[in-house]
């Protein structure tokens, strides 16, 4: 999977689940997910799932970090990497 | 001087009455004095399965099973974060940390023959495994407060408190199970307060809650919930005690508990307020029984062991009541502690070396109960996540089911301690803010 579909099969997720298909807000690479509270602490832990169950990366509670989730590039690059580290 | 009998028991609750049961049953004479006249309240009214292989070895669980106390399948967490009515559209309330829930017979146990165990009213529970102890043909005296235990000469002599006199009472050896009196603990000077632990409980029983007004699925009732509370280092239990009957207790730091000393009323619903829903379901029922409060209850023992002498149940060691381990290690002390007794009665030698493997055995379980208490502290929330990991959720329910006993380094606890070292390691780590206060996880109990 290239970094771009990872990237768009999260956006989907975060659009579908946690946005409740809000319709004014779309979520670019850069869009600052953290800093307008569309992710929080709490609903990570439903997107870490996410990860693992659609795109079979589980990612290391060390990674778990504010720089990792800050946009959707960053937690795209996150799981791109973790993925080829497995392969 | 003869001794009147071979085992003096000091106190009658679980640990105390496991261990004449034990005993009577292996042939020995047995004496035990309980201070008080039962039935009396106690706190400590959730079971573990690991009280099930001692309940049955004894054979007292077709009278407990019989009493028709409330069975209790599994534990269930709630948080501010959790909403009644789970409308996620996939896998129901699990997925992030506001719920969480464990079925006890998701994970075989040694022993243990049967999906539930209970939670119970102690007054009723003691009772029975008291009188349970009698039958088996121990003797047994209520009302009777040991005051101290002379060791000077060669055998231990109780001094029993009869209206103004003591009466001295010589046995072979003693096994101290005073629970939070502790007893020879004091006696001896070997007592320890915890270094770290320092909660305090203040609880009552209420009559009518709504018991499902916290939980994801009414199915779930009957389970002992532990609701955290949005302020540091305190949750509330909720534990049916009857059908109708519920004990909720509020558990926090003592020092939010000691500012509130001119109204504990008031600290009581102050705390519950905290989460909305709980405080309604509470307003709702009738409160039965007056508060009470419970704290200083974190200690250990230097010695749990000594020539013609053992101390088990409360009376070694107690933590904290956040995993119901209470009458769990009460009960498996007892086990523990009478398998050496019985061999060094017919060695005929009771000196301190005889009970080497109980005193290790009950130290490495006390250390894992001890460890588990203070990272899940320190996780707080976090736990739930941690319970819901399909990877690491049956290495959990070992803890939680109160296995403890055997040789194995528990495999929850490794991975517990990295994800805790990982979060508190990393400023930026977005789950920072849920770590609770309590900071033990890089201290090791002294005894």
């Amino acid at each position: 999977m290239t970094n771009e579909e990872i990237g768009e099969r999260i956006a989907g997720y975060l659009h579908g689940e946690l946005l409740d298909g809000e319709r004014d807000l779309r979520i670019e690479p850069e869009t600052p997910l953290l800093e307008w509270g569309v992710l929080n602490s709490m609903n990570t832990m439903r997107l870490l799932n996410f990860i693992r169950e659609d795109l079979g990366v589980t990612v290391p509670p060390a990674m778990i970090a504010g720089r990792h989730f800050r946009n959707l590039a960053a937690i795209s690059d996150l799981v791109s990497s973790l993925s080829a580290a497995e392969s | 001087m003869e001794a009147e009998f071979d085992i003096g028991i000091i106190g009658g609750g679980p640990a105390g009455s496991t261990a004449a049961s034990y005993l009577a049953k292996a042939g020995l004479r047995v004496v035990l004095f309980e201070a008080e006249n039962m039935p009396r309240e106690h706190v400590g009214e959730s079971l573990v399965p690991a009280t099930t292989p001692v309940l049955v070895e004894i054979g007292a669980m077709r009278k407990v099973e019989a009493a028709g106390f409330p069975k209790k399948f599994g534990a269930a967490w709630t948080t501010a974060e959790s909403r009644r009515i789970e409308n996620l559209g996939y896998g129901g309330a699990g997925h992030d940390f506001r719920s969480a829930q464990v079925l006890f017979n998701e994970r075989a146990q040694d022993g243990v023959d049967r999906d539930y165990t209970f939670h119970v009213d102690r007054g009723r529970f003691d009772l029975l495994l008291l009188k349970h102890a009698e039958e088996l043909g121990a003797t047994v005296y209520q009302g009777v407060r040991v005051r101290r235990v002379d060791f000077s000469g060669e055998i231990p002599v109780l001094k029993a408190r009869i209206g103004s006199r003591d009466v001295d009472v010589p046995v072979r050896m003693v096994v101290d199970a005073s629970g939070r009196r502790t007893m020879l603990g004091n006696q001896l000077k070997v007592k320890e307060a915890d270094p770290v632990f320092n909660q305090y409980a203040i609880h009552a029983w209420f009559e009518g809650l709504d018991r499902t007004a916290l939980c994801a699925d009414a199915k779930q009732a009957d389970y002992i919930f532990i609701h955290f509370l949005p302020l540091v280092d305190t949750w509330v239990w909720q534990i049916p005690i009857t059908d109708t009957v519920t004990s909720v207790g509020v558990v926090t730091q003592k020092k939010r508990f000691a500012a509130s000393k001119d109204d504990r009323d008031k600290f009581f619903w102050d705390s519950v307020a905290s989460r909305p829903e709980l405080l309604s379901a509470l307003r709702d029922c009738e409160q039965v029984r007056p508060f009470k409060s419970e704290g200083d209850y974190s200690y250990g023992m230097r010695q749990v062991s000594g020539d013609n002498f053992v101390l088990i149940g409360d009376a070694a060691r107690f933590v904290d009541p956040i995993f119901s381990s209470g009458v769990s290690v009460a009960l498996n002390s007892a086990r523990l502690a009478c398998a050496d007794i019985v061999e060094a009665a017919e060695a005929g030698d009771f000196g301190e070396q005889a009970f080497a493997r109980y005193t290790t055995r009950l130290r490495r379980a006390v250390a894992n109960w001890y460890e588990f208490i203070s990272i899940y502290y320190r996780l707080n929330i976090l736990f739930t996540a941690f319970v819901q990991d399909p990877r690491y959720r049956l290495d959990v329910l070992k803890l939680l089911q109160g296995d403890v006993y055997d040789e194995e380094e528990p495999r929850a606890l490794t991975a517990m301690r990295e994800i805790l070292k990982a979060v508190e390691a990393d400023p930026d780590h977005l789950w920072r803010p849920y770590l609770g206060e309590l900071k033990a996880s890089t201290a090791k109990p002294a005894f």
